[in-house]
């Protein structure tokens, strides 16, 4: 039973992963902490699993657990050197579908969302994988409408942060 | 076009860059340690009752004199009562800890989850003052006991005059306060650090519900 569990966990996983890559990728600064997080991820994710139902897409399920254990459960570890920066190595943004001037954006967009904190990061997150204001209320445990305006300020908020 | 709309269509595309996990990767990942804040709660809050547990219970196994002093006090109801106090005491927190651990749950929406790991944070924090509470009043009540049975402090108190007995009760209060003091910075200090970067999210999501 238990091997059956894992062996279906194991699978979900690996086709959702890039749920969690992308969690990592807005509250971590290099890769290690990228690597390490994603293992907490992992690790939360699996020891939930037994209570997934299923009667929420195994996708939904991963953005709670995913966003609950990177603002909250998560505790940067001490030990870890930091290393190389992010966007040269590990997520080069493609030359290919951007000219020069938008790959730079770009970049500079990621690194403005990096400087805004945990929660803001978790509304960009969700506004970015598409979520309407309904889910975005139910995930972090807020109202619709303080969802809607907590958005804007972010947007204007990333403004600043542009355009100082 | 708006920064964060070009940003969603780079978001959205098939990011090969990221470091695929392969399958046998996942399952070794799944048998690593965890370094969650929730667990490292807990190993303090375990942590804590046991200290306070051997605190007050290992004198009485460790010296004889002690053992035979204790066994004396328990012809006093008063002292009975308390003892009996201090299990049911730390039962009753072993199990509202307990309650508020299986609580926490990180399918919870994310204000509830830093609610219910704040609330276990509050159990261990009322579980400590109570210790030193009891601390800080059993110093003075142990002075009293030790002057009603012991003779020989008994006739150096009785000896004393007014500003010498003033003096040693002072003294005694203030070390004791000192003591308190210093051990109750300590776990401030602790969980302070510890729970510094969920306090502030969590204050940052309640603001917004005010």
């Amino acid at each position: 039973m238990n091997k059956e569990l894992e062996h279906s966990f194991v699978e979900q996983l690996q086709k959702h992963q890039n749920i969690v890559h992308k969690v990592c990728r807005l509250y971590t600064d290099n890769a290690d902490a990228h690597n390490d997080l994603f293992q907490e991820i992992t690790i939360q994710l699996w020891r939930a699993y037994p209570k997934f139902r299923g009667d929420s897409k195994f996708s939904t399920w991963m953005y709670r657990v995913g966003l609950n254990t990177a603002i909250t459960l998560y505790r940067k570890s001490k030990r870890r050197v930091k290393t190389q920066a992010f966007d040269s190595v590990q997520f080069k943004i493609k030359a290919d579908a951007y000219d020069d001037t938008e790959e730079e954006q770009l970049k500079l967009m990621y690194n403005a969302i990096r400087q805004l904190n945990d929660i803001d990061k978790a509304l960009v997150f969700l506004y970015l994988e598409d979520k309407n204001y309904k889910e975005i209320s139910e995930t972090l445990g807020i109202s619709e409408v303080n969802a809607r305006v907590k958005m804007n300020r972010v947007k204007k908020k990333l403004k600043t942060i542009l355009n100082p | 076009m708006d920064e964060l709309d070009l940003l969603k269509q780079d978001w959205n595309k098939d990011h090969s860059d990221y470091k695929n996990y392969e399958a046998p990767e996942i399952y070794s990942l799944l048998h690593k340690k965890s370094s969650s804040i929730v667990k490292t709660l807990f190993y303090i809050s375990v942590a804590e009752l046991v200290f306070w547990v051997l605190i007050s219970y290992v004198p009485y196994f460790c010296s004889d004199s002690m053992k035979q002093r204790l066994e004396e006090s328990y012809e006093n109801p008063w002292f009975v009562g308390l003892t009996v106090l201090g299990f049911v005491v730390i039962a009753v927190f072993v199990y509202l800890l307990y309650s508020s651990y299986k609580s926490i749950s990180t399918t919870d929406n994310v204000r509830r989850l830093m609610k219910r790991i704040l609330r276990t944070r509050k159990v261990i924090k009322y579980y400590v003052l109570y210790n030193l509470i009891m601390i800080f009043i059993s110093v003075p009540l142990s002075l009293y006991f030790e002057f009603e049975q012991n003779p020989v402090f008994h006739d150096e108190v009785e000896h004393m005059n007014n500003t010498q007995m003033m003096i040693l009760l002072g003294v005694t209060i203030v070390v004791t306060a000192i003591l308190v003091g210093l051990i109750w910075l300590f776990y401030r200090l602790l969980y302070g650090i510890l729970l510094k970067r969920l306090n502030r999210n969590y204050e940052e999501l309640k603001r917004f519900e005010v």
